[in-house]
């Protein structure tokens, strides 16, 4: 019952599997899933905990985080999605347009990200919310810093 | 497993069949995929710029999403915990359906996409719950100049929650990229959740065991991992990072 009319062979052939078989894919499937629910509960517990202990924004964590990520985002796509079983034609057909192009657009953006952060680049927008900051901090809130200010309802229940 | 054992990859090519070995449906699922991948990633990779530039005054997440139904209680990023924990345990129901489906059994395809539809629905109502608070916002607020119609002038004011233009957590953006980041990504699932149901009443009424394979199910489940992917980066870049 394949939609070809070749002699290419049909879904059941292809992919339908025994009980023996079944029970091996589901052991491997289950074992992923208790690899990612560690990845994410390990990332919970450090992401809540980094705060209080300085490391928010350290560049380490950001690496970390985004590493964990991406084993993740590979787990999803090789195992759960059966690209793992495809033949390698397929997997470069889908993988290498699409990592090629986000490693440009990451590497794109983070320079250019950072050179419009300069004051010289801001824009008009940027003004108005950097003005608002300003009068903020000679106003009302006596001192408090801008990033400060961000913060400041909840920052107290923090400590 | 077994099948790609016997293909020579080099008769493939001779013509008269596929190269991939895939069907036209699943190919052009993955080839959807991809290309809604990309718009995924240029909106994070937007977000990422932005944040970039205002890398000062960027809110915490640990700060902003510290709520939890019927807690009350400061706990940081634990409700997002467990809305990933939900959709990553709701992709594993999905996998396990489409490993039923290659053994012909229709009670486990019923039982496991009944699991799949009930995570996706629990993690769009979270979704809304959480938007519901972003908007609401805090008791205590934070002062803002709020943009004022009547006299074309900014007033200084306390702010509550958020919109889109003003937002109580930091700059605009911030709540922008938010709505339209999380937002573009939960009509995802909710599409997702519809396309399920459909697919779902099709396994109820034996249109697969009648056609011979399950294969419309392994389709329905690469969009599905399809959004909790999107969803790892979601949460790694919005409420980790």
């Amino acid at each position: 019952m394949s939609e070809f009319h070749d002699d290419y062979p049909s879904y059941e052939t292809m992919y339908n599997h025994s009980e023996e078989e079944g029970k091996k894919a589901r052991k491997v499937l289950w074992k992923v899933f208790w690899v990612m629910l560690f990845i994410t509960i390990f990332e919970l517990i450090v992401g809540s905990m980094a705060p209080s202990h300085g490391w928010s924004g350290t560049l380490g964590l950001k690496v970390l985080f985004i590493g964990l990520t991406v084993v993740k985002a590979a787990a999803i796509v090789l195992w759960f999605m059966h690209l793992g079983h495809e033949t390698k034609f397929f997997k470069y057909i889908i993988l290498l347009p699409y990592i090629t192009f986000i490693l440009y657009a990451v590497f794109i953006i983070l320079v250019e990200g950072v050179y419009s952060g300069y004051p010289r680049n801001m824009t008009r927008v940027d003004k108005i919310f950097i003005d608002q900051q300003e009068k903020l901090k000679a106003g009302h809130h006596g001192g408090g810093g801008a990033a400060h200010e961000a913060e400041a309802p909840h920052g107290e229940e923090h400590h | 497993m077994a099948h790609t054992a016997e293909f020579d990859a080099k008769a493939a090519w001779d013509g008269g069949q596929s190269p991939f070995r895939v069907s036209y449906g699943k190919m052009m699922m993955w080839f959807f995929l991809v290309s809604d991948a990309l718009t995924f990633g240029g909106l994070l990779v937007s977000y990422g710029f932005i944040r970039h530039k205002y890398a000062e005054v960027w809110p915490k997440a640990e700060n902003v999403f510290t709520h939890f139904p019927f807690i009350e209680q400061h706990l940081p990023l634990a409700y997002v915990g467990l809305m990933t924990f939900i959709l990553i345990m709701s992709s594993v129901t999905m996998v396990l359906a489409v490993e039923a489906g290659h053994r012909m059994d229709r009670r486990g395809v019923t039982m496991w996409m009944f699991w799949t539809i009930v995570g996706g629905a629990l993690f769009v109502g979270s979704q809304a719950w959480e938007w519901y608070h972003f908007i609401v916002g805090t008791h205590e607020g934070a002062l803002r100049n709020v943009w004022d119609m009547a006299t074309g002038t900014y007033v200084q004011q306390t702010y509550h929650g958020a919109t889109m233009a003003v937002n109580e957590y930091g700059v605009p953006q911030f709540a922008n990229y938010f709505f339209f980041i999380t937002g573009f990504h939960g009509f995802h699932v909710f599409s997702g959740v519809m396309i399920n149901l459909i697919i779902f009443l099709n396994v109820l009424k034996g249109t697969y065991e009648k056609r011979g394979h399950y294969e419309m199910i392994e389709k329905v489940g690469l969009y599905w991992h399809f959004v909790d992917l999107v969803w790892v980066f979601v949460f790694t870049f919005f409420y980790l990072l």
